[in-house]
């Protein structure tokens, strides 16, 4: 490298660094509410990641690009990176950094110490903070009513499960489901494989392959994974598919029978809330059935396939979860 | 009864290995070209993703996956040159060269999806094309013969990069190149221009391994889709001492442990899944520790030619 092009490059990093510290200087403070996300996939996974982000842009939608600002920082994995990320929004002073992950509760921790002001919240998880929120889907209520719909309508008898890893979401997703099943008819085959990988798309459609080959017509399973097992499985006819995270019926519409859909929104808008209220954190926050956070969704185009006594039961145990005299048991030392 | 269903799920566990062979069979052998003539290529995941890219974009808008393999050849080439460029001309350390690659590749690779695609969506991949005849043989039709035609060609690669690298002159200038350039050089072979040509048959393979997790297997994309699949073959390379038959034979092991692992967990065998799941890499790893006594490696494997250094 000749000096010329040393001193070129030496004036770019250095125009480069004052314009962005230029730019950070000009962020106006006004009313306007600052949410930051932080995903470790992206916000079209078609599963945990995108069914938080299409719920913050539906919210800004409602309240208008004047009263919410939101920004998004994707593929953040490995939670060191994410750490850095949720402490520089944090410094720029975002009302809200959501992390979106149990894997980031240490870091959110660590950086909310540092910025009492600004709430951030986190899950699946329910540890909180004085400004940490923790939230959590109530997974198992919608597993239960995709296992009970599996458990009656599968015609082979084996019913299956695409796991991604054995923690978090999955396990009481995967719990309630078993329920469900087993609830519907206790002679069910129900089996349960792991890819061991929350994105691998590949792997998954494999192991959504071998569950077929060995007699499953119902299976489903969670995480961002769990998109290449519903391909594989739209390849097969006489196979369905349940959804959770999403509906993802757009992907194989006449292989989702049905999907648990999170409306992540609802929750953020009570985060607001509090926020008027003064209350920056220290709440566990769910998604669940009994305030519509949780949805049910049959599949339209196929809902002529579900028999009408069926459709009744999956309706009255819904009721019975959202009444509280149907209790979904999970694993001890899960919330 | 039971017979009936035990040999049914051991054919499953055989013919799942076969088809989980392919994608690390192009990989691995691209890789063990670039190697063989001294250059180590670290952004063979990267190449791959691209690769996946590429054949999944052209088939979803062209509708044609023989064109989606071709292209993915095709920029899988054009990755080869850039690495090349890099750690041949530009005389870049190749493991920092490699890595980059394949940040370089995984970033574009994301970056294009979301431009041009925007969404998961589906493609209409290549179907099993079960082989007249052979297909039908009890067994081993349903082991070898009822594949799409990319894992006929992964196979059919061993014995041709075989030949290609042991009975033919090219072979034997790459074999020379990446053992003593020096000499090689006076002897009036192109150093450079053979690893060039290396590392674009390394590029090539590679974006083909990638468009088959895309049009042969998955029928769809995600991001990072490779998932560590680029990396392991660079491992198999070296597993298989350099040698065709030897990476054959690693990523025969790997695949065939990835299918039994899954089939165990399937069939509830009462086993915690993460042994399972950590199962393919421990034998691998066992394997070679076991198996390898005596590691012959390129002599110049990783180091940049220099005429001058004589």
């Amino acid at each position: 490298m000749n000096k010329f092009t040393k001193v070129l490059t030496a004036a770019i990093v250095l125009g480069l660094f004052v314009g962005v510290c230029v730019l950070g200087g000009f962020v106006e403070a006004n009313n306007k509410v600052r949410i930051a996300l932080v995903l470790a996939s992206t916000t079209d996974d078609m599963a945990w990641s995108q069914s938080m982000y299409e719920a913050l842009l539906a919210l800004e939608e409602q309240m208008g690009k004047d009263n919410l600002e939101l920004v998004v920082s994707e593929r953040l994995e490995n939670p060191v990176d994410a750490g850095a990320a949720i402490r520089q929004y944090a410094d720029q002073g975002f009302d809200i950094v959501i992390a979106h992950g149990a894997q980031f509760q240490s870091v959110v921790f660590e950086v909310a110490e540092d910025f009492p002001e600004t709430s951030f919240a986190y899950g699946s998880a329910f540890k909180t903070g004085p400004n940490v929120f923790a939230y959590e889907p109530l997974a198992q209520q919608g597993a239960y009513l995709n296992g009970l719909l599996a458990g009656y309508m599968t015609k082979t008898g084996v019913v299956a499960i695409v796991g991604p890893v054995e923690s978090g979401d999955a396990v009481k997703y995967n719990y309630g489901f078993e329920q469900g099943v087993k609830a519907a008819n206790p002679d069910v085959n129900f089996r349960i494989a792991y890819t061991g990988s929350f994105g691998d798309v590949v792997g998954a459609g494999e192991l959504a392959k071998i569950h077929m080959d060995a007699g499953a017509d119902f299976l489903t399973g969670s995480a961002q994974q769990a998109v290449g097992a519903v391909r594989a499985c739209a390849e097969r006819s006489g196979v369905y598919w349940m959804s959770t995270d999403m509906d993802q019926s757009s992907l194989a519409p006449d292989t989702v029978l049905a999907a648990q859909v999170y409306h992540w929104d609802k929750l953020v808008a009570e985060m607001l809330e509090l926020r008027k209220q003064g209350i920056r954190g220290g709440k566990h926050l769910y998604l669940s059935f009994v305030d519509d956070s949780l949805e049910f969704r049959i599949n339209p185009r196929l809902a002529d396939r579900i028999p009408a006594d069926i459709m009744e039961k999956i309706e009255k145990a819904k009721q019975d979860i959202v009444d509280g005299t149907l209790v979904i048991e999970l694993p001890g030392g899960t919330k | 009864m039971q017979g009936v269903v035990i040999s049914n799920v051991v054919i499953g566990i055989l013919a799942t290995g076969v088809r989980l062979l392919a994608p690390f069979l192009f990989a691995s052998i691209g890789e063990m070209f670039c190697q063989r003539s001294g250059v180590f290529n670290l952004g063979v995941e990267g190449i791959m993703m691209m690769g996946a890219f590429v054949g999944f974009f052209v088939t979803l808008r062209l509708g044609n996956p023989y064109l989606g393999v071709v292209m993915a050849i095709l920029i899988g080439i054009a990755l080869g040159l850039l690495m090349a460029l890099v750690s041949v001309t530009m005389q870049a350390p190749q493991g920092i060269s490699g890595i980059g690659l394949y940040m370089f590749c995984w970033g574009l690779s994301g970056l294009l999806f979301r431009i041009y695609v925007g969404f998961i969506t589906s493609i209409e991949g290549f179907k099993p094309l079960p082989i007249p005849g052979l297909a039908s043989i009890p067994v081993l039709g349903p082991i070898l013969f009822q594949h799409n035609w990319l894992v006929y060609l992964s196979i059919l690669l061993v014995p041709i990069s075989w030949f290609v690298l042991f009975k033919t002159d090219w072979g034997l200038k790459v074999q020379a190149v990446g053992v003593t350039p020096q000499a090689a050089d006076t002897l009036g072979v192109n150093v450079n221009a053979v690893r060039y040509q290396c590392l674009m048959l390394g590029g090539a393979l590679a974006g083909l391994a990638g468009a088959f997790l895309t049009v042969g297997q998955a029928n769809m994309y995600a991001d990072n889709i490779t998932a560590g699949r680029g990396f392991i073959a660079v491992a198999l390379v070296y597993f298989g001492r350099w040698n065709p038959v030897g990476v054959l034979l690693g990523s025969l092991l790997f695949s065939m442990m990835n299918s039994l692992q899954l089939w165990l967990q399937v069939l509830g065998i009462n086993f915690p899944y993460e042994f399972a799941v950590i199962l393919p890499y421990v034998v691998t790893i066992a394997a070679l520790a076991v198996a390898v006594r005596h590691v012959w490696a390129p002599t110049a494997l990783g180091k940049p030619f220099r005429r001058e250094s004589i």
